[in-house]
């Protein structure tokens, strides 16, 4: 699968990539919303992991730009405690599912395979 | 007596404030290279702390080279005191496995001492810091020094340490709120009840105690743990928080309400909605809406054409949109004796529906 993942934070980047690769993913790195939404328009994904809260655009906006543009990309959001109600909103979008932060990356990998199983 | 000051006695003076000047400018240069320097190292040391971290959790094979290096770094005081800072930071970020691989770098590479020496030092951020390490490193005989800084007067003390009892006990760690008199922050209710995964079946009777508490902060956090674990048998308690003095302990009353709704809960909330405040009765809207039962279906139908302020109108117009009446709302909107800020309310019911 082609994952793009959005997240600002440099450790749960690099930790969910190198996840993700050593399951034989190919993954694309974006640290800001806007870059995201400019990969979902150029690529051709097959899922997104994203954070709620980033610089630029936020999860949110990255939801309804997949929207705007008739893509049907699977979208999982990592949000952190707190933010139930950007959760509400992010399903209202469309997305496929959701972790809140503290969060495990086997959990990640095995909700991956799931919507990849769909 | 009149001194003259002499001419090699002015060029002295010159020479003198010249020096002096001199040695500012050295000392601010050389301040502000050794500041660039730490924050070039931090920044430096930082990648390779992540890096660390982010090796250990996705389990890197080949380690023993980087090992070595890192056990050089390991040397340097800042860089111990970094690493256990974005080892913290980290617990944070991660659960499951990956937060016990976190837990085991901060026993290989024997952060404890450290996080104790903090625990004990005069500067409230460093016993904050402190508290932190322990309850991240899962050090349970800190556990009664730690009890110890519930009483601190510093907020971010007596805060670290409920937050880590809680993440040493669970629900247990929660005691301290039987005699908290001090507010409780909603970060620091969202924190506490994040941490608590289980709740025993002899809670109720603690809760009990904890929602009557004078403490208004107490009641809310309370009302919030009674939501997530769904403590129906409390329906009773919690519907009695309506008569509160305080509008928010009423919001949140509401709110649990509907978490834990009865087939009473909407007859209730309409028997009772006249005598609540605003705020309260735009919760019992959004209630309702969360609800969607038919029962109040005649009551909203009701609120548009008495004369409640507009918030409740509007509330009461996308409840009836999620309950399926639109077609009520376009026929009265297109009526003839259907006042203007009726039909715009309605049409912006409709409208929030369509987005």
């Amino acid at each position: 699968m082609l994952i793009l993942i959005a997240e600002d934070d440099e450790l749960v980047l690099r930790t969910v990539e190198h996840k993700l690769v050593k399951e034989g993913h190919e993954v694309v790195l974006t640290r800001n919303g806007r870059e995201a939404i400019e990969k979902i328009n150029e690529l051709d994904l097959d899922l997104v992991v994203t954070d709620i809260m980033m610089p630029f655009a936020s999860g949110i906006e990255i939801l309804s730009a997949i929207k705007r543009v008739g893509k049907a990309i699977p979208v999982i959001v990592l949000s952190s405690m707190g933010q139930e109600e950007v959760v509400v909103d992010a399903f209202d979008l469309g997305a496929s599912d959701f972790m809140v932060k503290p969060f495990s990356p086997n959990e990640l990998i095995l909700r991956i395979k799931r919507i990849k199983n769909k | 007596m009149h001194h003259h000051i002499a001419l090699h006695e002015l060029i002295l003076a010159i020479v003198i404030v010249l020096i002096l000047v001199l040695l500012l400018i050295i000392t601010v240069l050389g301040y502000s290279f050794y500041s660039y320097r730490i924050l070039h190292n931090k920044h430096s040391w930082k990648e390779i702390i992540e890096f660390k971290i982010m090796e250990t959790i996705v389990g890197n094979d080949d380690r023993s080279d980087s090992d070595k290096g890192f056990a050089e770094h390991l040397r340097e005081p800042s860089f111990r005191a970094l690493f256990l800072d974005v080892l913290v930071d980290s617990d944070r970020k991660f659960s499951g496995a990956a937060k016990q691989s976190i837990n085991r770098l901060f026993r290989d590479f024997e952060l404890e001492d450290e996080a104790w020496r903090k625990l004990r030092h005069r500067s409230g951020y460093l016993v904050a810091g402190g508290v932190q390490e322990l309850a991240a490193m899962n050090v349970e005989a800190a556990i009664p020094e730690i009890m110890e800084k519930l009483n601190d007067p510093r907020t971010a003390v007596y805060q670290e340490a409920q937050y880590a009892l809680v993440s040493f006990k669970g629900y247990e760690g929660l005691g301290f709120l039987d005699h908290f008199n001090k507010p409780l922050s909603d970060w620091q209710q969202l924190r506490l009840l994040y941490s608590i995964h289980d709740i025993p079946e002899q809670a109720d009777l603690q809760v009990k105690d904890w929602i009557h508490s004078k403490n208004d902060s107490v009641v809310i956090f309370t009302l919030r743990l009674i939501r997530k674990f769904r403590l129906m048998t409390l329906y009773t308690l919690v519907f009695s928080l309506l008569e509160h003095p305080s509008i928010n302990v009423r919001v949140q009353a509401v709110r649990t309400l509907q978490a834990i709704e009865s087939s009473e809960t909407i007859q209730q909330f309409i028997q009772g909605f006249d005598l609540q405040p605003l705020a309260v009765q735009n919760e019992m809207l959004k209630a309702m809406k969360m609800i969607k039962s038919k029962e109040s279906e005649h009551f909203l139908k009701e609120l548009l054409w008495n004369h409640s302020p507009v918030s409740i109108k509007i509330s009461a117009a996308e409840v009836l949109v999620v309950l399926g009446e639109e077609h009520y709302l376009r026929e009265i909107s297109q009526g003839g004796d259907t006042y203007d800020e009726l039909r715009q309310i309605i049409k912006h019911a409709l409208q929030e529906k369509k987005c």
